[in-house]
Protein backbone atom coordinates (compact mmCIF):
# COMPACT_ATOMS: atom_id res chain seq x y z
CA UNK A 1 0.00 0.00 0.00
CA UNK A 2 3.07 2.25 -0.07
CA UNK A 3 1.97 3.18 -3.58
CA UNK A 4 -1.00 5.14 -2.17
CA UNK A 5 1.31 7.15 0.08
CA UNK A 6 3.68 7.76 -2.84
CA UNK A 7 0.78 8.95 -5.00
CA UNK A 8 -0.27 11.34 -2.24
CA UNK A 9 3.26 12.76 -2.06
CA UNK A 10 3.41 13.12 -5.86
CA UNK A 11 0.09 15.00 -5.93
CA UNK A 12 1.32 17.36 -3.20
CA UNK A 13 4.42 18.15 -5.28
CA UNK A 14 2.33 18.69 -8.43
CA UNK A 15 -0.01 20.97 -6.45
CA UNK A 16 2.96 23.06 -5.29
CA UNK A 17 4.24 23.39 -8.88
CA UNK A 18 0.85 24.40 -10.32
CA UNK A 19 0.21 26.84 -7.45
CA UNK A 20 3.65 28.40 -7.96
CA UNK A 21 2.67 28.99 -11.62
CA UNK A 22 -0.70 30.45 -10.64
CA UNK A 23 0.93 32.57 -7.94
CA UNK A 24 3.36 33.92 -10.55
CA UNK A 25 0.55 34.94 -12.94
CA UNK A 26 -1.64 36.45 -10.22
CA UNK A 27 1.30 38.06 -8.44
CA UNK A 28 2.43 39.72 -11.67
CA UNK A 29 -1.12 40.87 -12.37
CA UNK A 30 -1.53 42.20 -8.84
CA UNK A 31 1.73 44.14 -9.17
CA UNK A 32 0.31 45.72 -12.33
CA UNK A 33 -3.38 46.19 -11.48
CA UNK A 34 -3.53 46.38 -7.67
CA UNK A 35 -7.09 45.07 -7.82
CA UNK A 36 -8.89 43.42 -4.92
CA UNK A 37 -9.91 40.56 -7.22
CA UNK A 38 -6.30 39.73 -8.14
CA UNK A 39 -5.16 40.11 -4.53
CA UNK A 40 -7.78 37.55 -3.52
CA UNK A 41 -6.51 35.08 -6.13
CA UNK A 42 -2.89 35.68 -5.06
CA UNK A 43 -3.60 35.16 -1.35
CA UNK A 44 -5.58 32.01 -2.19
CA UNK A 45 -2.65 30.60 -4.22
CA UNK A 46 -0.09 31.44 -1.53
CA UNK A 47 -2.12 29.86 1.28
CA UNK A 48 -2.91 26.69 -0.68
CA UNK A 49 0.76 26.47 -1.68
CA UNK A 50 1.71 26.75 2.00
CA UNK A 51 -0.78 24.00 2.84
CA UNK A 52 0.76 21.63 0.28
CA UNK A 53 4.33 22.53 1.27
CA UNK A 54 3.44 21.84 4.90
CA UNK A 55 1.92 18.49 3.87
CA UNK A 56 5.17 17.56 2.11
CA UNK A 57 7.19 18.54 5.16
CA UNK A 58 4.96 16.68 7.60
CA UNK A 59 4.56 13.51 5.55
CA UNK A 60 8.04 13.27 3.97
CA UNK A 61 10.57 15.08 6.17
CA UNK A 62 9.18 15.39 9.69
CA UNK A 63 11.03 12.66 11.67
CA UNK A 64 8.10 11.67 13.91
CA UNK A 65 5.17 11.82 11.52
CA UNK A 66 6.92 10.14 8.56
CA UNK A 67 7.66 7.04 10.62
CA UNK A 68 4.01 6.87 11.58
CA UNK A 69 2.71 7.56 8.03
CA UNK A 70 5.03 5.02 6.40
CA UNK A 71 4.15 2.15 8.70
CA UNK A 72 1.26 0.27 7.11
CA UNK A 73 0.10 -1.27 10.38
CA UNK A 74 -0.34 2.17 11.91
CA UNK A 75 -2.11 3.71 8.90
CA UNK A 76 -4.48 1.12 7.39
CA UNK A 77 -5.33 1.24 3.65
CA UNK A 78 -8.70 2.88 4.25
CA UNK A 79 -6.99 5.86 5.90
CA UNK A 80 -4.41 6.01 3.09
CA UNK A 81 -7.18 6.01 0.48
CA UNK A 82 -8.96 8.79 2.36
CA UNK A 83 -5.81 10.97 2.43
CA UNK A 84 -5.17 10.27 -1.26
CA UNK A 85 -8.77 11.14 -2.20
CA UNK A 86 -8.49 14.56 -0.53
CA UNK A 87 -5.23 15.32 -2.39
CA UNK A 88 -6.68 14.05 -5.69
CA UNK A 89 -9.75 16.30 -5.42
CA UNK A 90 -7.58 19.28 -4.57
CA UNK A 91 -5.30 18.50 -7.52
CA UNK A 92 -8.28 18.28 -9.93
CA UNK A 93 -9.52 21.67 -8.72
CA UNK A 94 -6.12 23.30 -9.16
CA UNK A 95 -5.65 21.78 -12.64
CA UNK A 96 -8.98 23.25 -13.72
CA UNK A 97 -8.13 26.65 -12.26
CA UNK A 98 -4.76 26.58 -14.06
CA UNK A 99 -6.52 25.80 -17.34
CA UNK A 100 -8.84 28.83 -17.08
CA UNK A 101 -6.07 31.13 -15.85
CA UNK A 102 -3.54 30.24 -18.57
CA UNK A 103 -5.72 31.99 -21.16
CA UNK B 1 -20.36 42.08 -16.10
CA UNK B 2 -18.05 43.78 -13.61
CA UNK B 3 -16.88 40.41 -12.27
CA UNK B 4 -16.26 39.25 -15.85
CA UNK B 5 -14.17 42.34 -16.56
CA UNK B 6 -12.05 41.89 -13.44
CA UNK B 7 -11.55 38.21 -14.22
CA UNK B 8 -10.82 38.49 -17.94
CA UNK B 9 -8.55 41.55 -17.60
CA UNK B 10 -6.76 40.95 -14.28
CA UNK B 11 -7.24 37.29 -13.34
CA UNK B 12 -5.60 35.60 -16.32
CA UNK B 13 -2.19 35.33 -17.92
CA UNK B 14 -3.10 37.41 -20.99
CA UNK B 15 -4.81 40.19 -18.99
CA UNK B 16 -2.31 42.96 -19.70
CA UNK B 17 -2.46 42.51 -23.47
CA UNK B 18 -6.27 42.38 -23.32
CA UNK B 19 -6.27 45.72 -21.52
CA UNK B 20 -4.06 47.18 -24.28
CA UNK B 21 -6.40 45.80 -26.96
CA UNK B 22 -9.46 47.22 -25.20
CA UNK B 23 -7.84 50.64 -24.82
CA UNK B 24 -6.91 50.68 -28.53
CA UNK B 25 -10.43 49.68 -29.59
CA UNK B 26 -11.89 52.37 -27.34
CA UNK B 27 -9.84 54.99 -29.22
CA UNK B 28 -11.14 53.67 -32.53
CA UNK B 29 -12.46 50.31 -33.75
CA UNK B 30 -9.88 48.26 -35.70
CA UNK B 31 -9.49 44.82 -37.21
CA UNK B 32 -7.19 42.08 -35.91
CA UNK B 33 -4.40 42.95 -38.37
CA UNK B 34 -4.33 46.61 -37.41
CA UNK B 35 -4.35 45.69 -33.72
CA UNK B 36 -1.41 43.33 -34.15
CA UNK B 37 0.52 46.03 -36.00
CA UNK B 38 -0.39 48.94 -33.70
CA UNK B 39 0.31 47.01 -30.49
CA UNK B 40 3.30 45.08 -31.89
CA UNK B 41 1.73 41.75 -30.97
CA UNK B 42 1.67 38.44 -32.81
CA UNK B 43 -1.42 38.16 -35.05
CA UNK B 44 -2.42 34.80 -33.53
CA UNK B 45 -2.09 36.23 -30.01
CA UNK B 46 -4.40 39.10 -30.95
CA UNK B 47 -6.90 36.68 -32.51
CA UNK B 48 -6.93 34.58 -29.33
CA UNK B 49 -7.53 37.60 -27.08
CA UNK B 50 -10.26 38.92 -29.39
CA UNK B 51 -12.03 35.56 -29.25
CA UNK B 52 -11.84 35.46 -25.44
CA UNK B 53 -13.15 39.02 -25.14
CA UNK B 54 -15.98 38.23 -27.57
CA UNK B 55 -16.88 35.01 -25.73
CA UNK B 56 -17.16 37.03 -22.53
CA UNK B 57 -19.37 39.68 -24.11
CA UNK B 58 -16.81 42.48 -23.86
CA UNK B 59 -16.27 42.93 -27.62
CA UNK B 60 -18.37 42.49 -30.73
CA UNK B 61 -17.27 42.33 -34.39
CA UNK B 62 -18.73 43.71 -37.58
CA UNK B 63 -19.04 40.22 -39.06
CA UNK B 64 -16.92 40.74 -42.19
CA UNK B 65 -14.81 37.58 -41.77
CA UNK B 66 -11.16 38.42 -42.30
CA UNK B 67 -11.45 42.18 -42.12
CA UNK B 68 -13.95 42.25 -39.25
CA UNK B 69 -13.76 45.40 -37.15
CA UNK B 70 -13.92 44.99 -33.37
CA UNK B 71 -15.55 47.36 -30.89
CA UNK B 72 -16.76 47.24 -27.26
CA UNK B 73 -20.29 45.88 -26.67
CA UNK B 74 -23.05 48.06 -25.17
CA UNK B 75 -22.74 45.95 -22.05
CA UNK B 76 -19.02 46.77 -21.75
CA UNK B 77 -19.75 50.46 -22.46
CA UNK B 78 -22.29 50.38 -19.66
CA UNK B 79 -19.52 49.31 -17.26
CA UNK B 80 -16.79 51.38 -18.84
CA UNK B 81 -15.86 53.02 -15.52
CA UNK B 82 -14.65 49.60 -14.37
CA UNK B 83 -12.63 49.20 -17.57
CA UNK B 84 -11.11 52.65 -17.08
CA UNK B 85 -10.26 51.85 -13.47
CA UNK B 86 -8.30 48.83 -14.72
CA UNK B 87 -6.73 50.67 -17.69
CA UNK B 88 -5.46 53.46 -15.43
CA UNK B 89 -3.44 50.96 -13.42
CA UNK B 90 -1.57 49.76 -16.50
CA UNK B 91 -0.50 53.19 -17.73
Amino acid sequence: MAVLIDAMHALSVLNVLLLAGLGYVWGRNFYRFRSKHTLGLLVFAVLLLAENALAIYLFVFNPDLTVWINTASLVPPIAQRAMLALRALEFAGIVFLTWVTWD
Amino acid sequence: MEAVLWYVLTGTRGGTNRVRILRALDERPRNANQLAEDLELDYKTVRHHLDVLEDNGVLQDSGDDYGAIYLPTDQARHHWDTVEEIIEQVE
